[in-house]
């Protein structure tokens, strides 16, 4: 099991690795987006939370776009096949893709929280981090099986383009961009139905110390419940149209 | 002793398609079955059945003992899959790693890579690797965890002579050494040079079993062919584009002992048993 493990995990970090045009602009890019637009709207106290807001949005975009994406292309190429037959549990391959999707979201909220030292001035403390990062932990989870729902539903070239679909309103939606209460009011109303809007509570109640709100975990554990019938059912039609 | 694979009555069907329907199918170790049928006969899905890659509809088979697509089942087999595509991101020696992790063996590269002319190709991602290079990447990954059972469908398509002479080899080889070997090829030649026994399979149903000398002993038919100088008589097929005329017999004797009772003049004559794709077309015939 641990052979077949380092196994699984050097493949997938290599694969992923190997493609800069892939992981540099998952990394950077919310860290960028943050430095032009994030650092600048919320200076002061509300800095911190849009350094939250960025680093939310930083793990829902490889939820997206490494799983997404990625989980589309596998589906129609015959390696995914050739991996099936080799011994060895299929989970594992899952396991290994997720602690390397864990890497890339570390570094990519890392570049967000170097970018609001370096760049907005907002430097949290360090429990305020660590709790950030236990928010940014847990809102992965929800951020991975949306991707996975996206890829297992859409053609591998349908994934990119409804990953933009999605991802970049859903992102606006939630108030990752700016601060809900800068939304206008029919936004507003759409957003506290959005995932990225509870993923986004979630965080800020984690810099604030507080407890995380009930109405939004119950929301994202909705959407998490959807994801996963949408996996299933796409899944159990490719597997129709594959298997028979 | 237990069989390689031991499948009674697979059905498959694909809504209102019928890919395989009855079909039985063993397979010893130490022994090569070469699974043939035209494009669309059911025998990738076979395959697919006898991997694990798909559940039969009805029907059981069964690898070493144990269930198609079970852990124990798949630890015993390599597959080389009719298409064959790698992350292009990786290289070989990578590959061979990771298949040989996955069996829980120890990568043996370099037996690999003399066995398929892989020492250029090694340490180069797959990025824009030709068909042929690719196709002998796959046909290494089949061999890595040092199977009991070696699963390769159209083995060869793609490869040049010496390439396909090199796997020929080494499939011999290895069935030799008690391997046990299912291959599909349209290469008539290869299943000539690999196989002890012969599946046909046609519109998903098992049409022909047995081994070759089986079928060339039901079909003790000869291919004669001669050129006649002067006048044919009547009996004699018009002669090719060559000059050659050919003819089949069960009896070459009698054909030669009455060409010259007829007094026909005729040179380079040439008998040879019929080839096994001229055998299978006759056994096709009387099925």
């Amino acid at each position: 099991m641990l052979s077949h493990l380092r196994a699984e995990l050097v493949l997938a970090a290599r694969i992923l690795m190997r493609q800069p045009g892939f992981w540099v602009p998952t990394i950077l890019f919310p860290a960028m987006l943050y430095s032009f637009f994030g650092a600048s709207m919320a200076e002061g106290p509300a800095g911190i939370y849009a350094l939250a807001s960025f680093a939310v949005y930083a793990v829902v975009g490889v939820g997206f776009y490494q799983f997404g994406v990625s989980v589309a292309q596998d589906r129609e190429t015959p390696f995914v096949l050739w991996q099936r037959s080799l011994p060895g549990a299929q989970w594992v391959g899952w396991a290994a893709r997720i602690v390397v999707a864990m890497v890339v979201v570390l570094a990519a909220v890392g570049m967000v929280l170097l970018a609001g030292r370096w760049i907005g001035g907002v430097i949290p403390g360090r429990g305020e981090t660590m709790r950030l990062l236990v928010a940014c932990a847990l809102v992965s989870v929800p951020s991975v099986l949306m991707g996975i729902a996206l890829g297992s539903a859409v053609s591998a070239r349908a994934a990119v383009p409804l990953s933009n679909l999605l991802f970049l309103p859903l992102a606006y939606l939630g108030g990752l961009w700016m601060p809900p209460a800068l939304l206008p009011d029919s936004v507003a109303a759409i957003s506290v139905w959005t995932p990225t809007r509870a993923m986004g509570e979630i965080a800020w109640a984690a810099i604030d110390g507080r407890a995380m709100p009930g109405r939004y975990l119950a929301l994202l554990a909705g959407w998490t419940l959807l994801a996963i019938a949408l996996t299933a059912l796409a899944q159990a039609r490719h597997r129709r149209a594959m298997f028979g | 002793m237990l069989q390689a694979i031991e499948a009674r009555g697979l059905a498959k069907r694909f809504g209102a398609v019928t890919a395989v329907e009855g079909v039985d199918l063993t397979l010893a170790p130490g022994e090569a079955l070469g699974l043939l049928g035209p494009n669309g006969a059911g025998k990738s899905t076979l395959l697919s059945l006898v991997t694990g890659l798909r559940p039969a509809d009805r029907g059981e088979i069964r690898i070493f003992g144990h269930p198609a697509g079970s852990e124990a089942a798949r630890k015993s087999m390599g597959l080389t899959p009719q298409s064959a595509a790698f992350p292009p991101q990786i290289t070989p020696r990578e590959l061979i790693a990771y298949a040989s992790a996955r069996h829980g063996k120890r990568p043996d590269t370099d037996r690999l890579l003399t066995a398929f002319g892989l020492q250029r190709l090694i340490d180069r991602r797959m990025a824009g690797f030709s068909g042929g290079e690719v196709r002998r990447v796959a046909l290494a990954l089949a061999f890595c965890g040092a199977p009991r059972l070696a699963v390769v469908d159209e083995p060869t398509t793609g490869l040049d002579a010496a390439t396909q002479e090199a796997f020929q080899s080494l499939a011999r080889d290895y069935v030799a050494s008690g391997g046990a070997m299912l291959l599909t090829s349209h290469h008539w030649d290869e299943i000539e040079a690999i196989c002890d026994r012969l599946t046909m399979i046609d519109r998903g149903q098992r049409v022909l079993d047995g081994t070759l000398a089986e079928m060339r002993a039901t079909m003790r038919i000869n291919r004669i062919s001669l050129v006649v100088d002067g006048a044919a008589p009547d009996w004699l097929p018009a002669p090719d584009t060559d000059g050659r005329r050919h003819l089949e017999s069960a009896d070459s004797d009698a054909v030669v002992t009455r060409l010259v009772r007829e007094g026909v003049g005729f040179r380079d004559l040439l008998i040879h048993p019929l080839a096994l794709k001229d055998i299978l077309a006759h056994l096709r015939h009387e099925v």
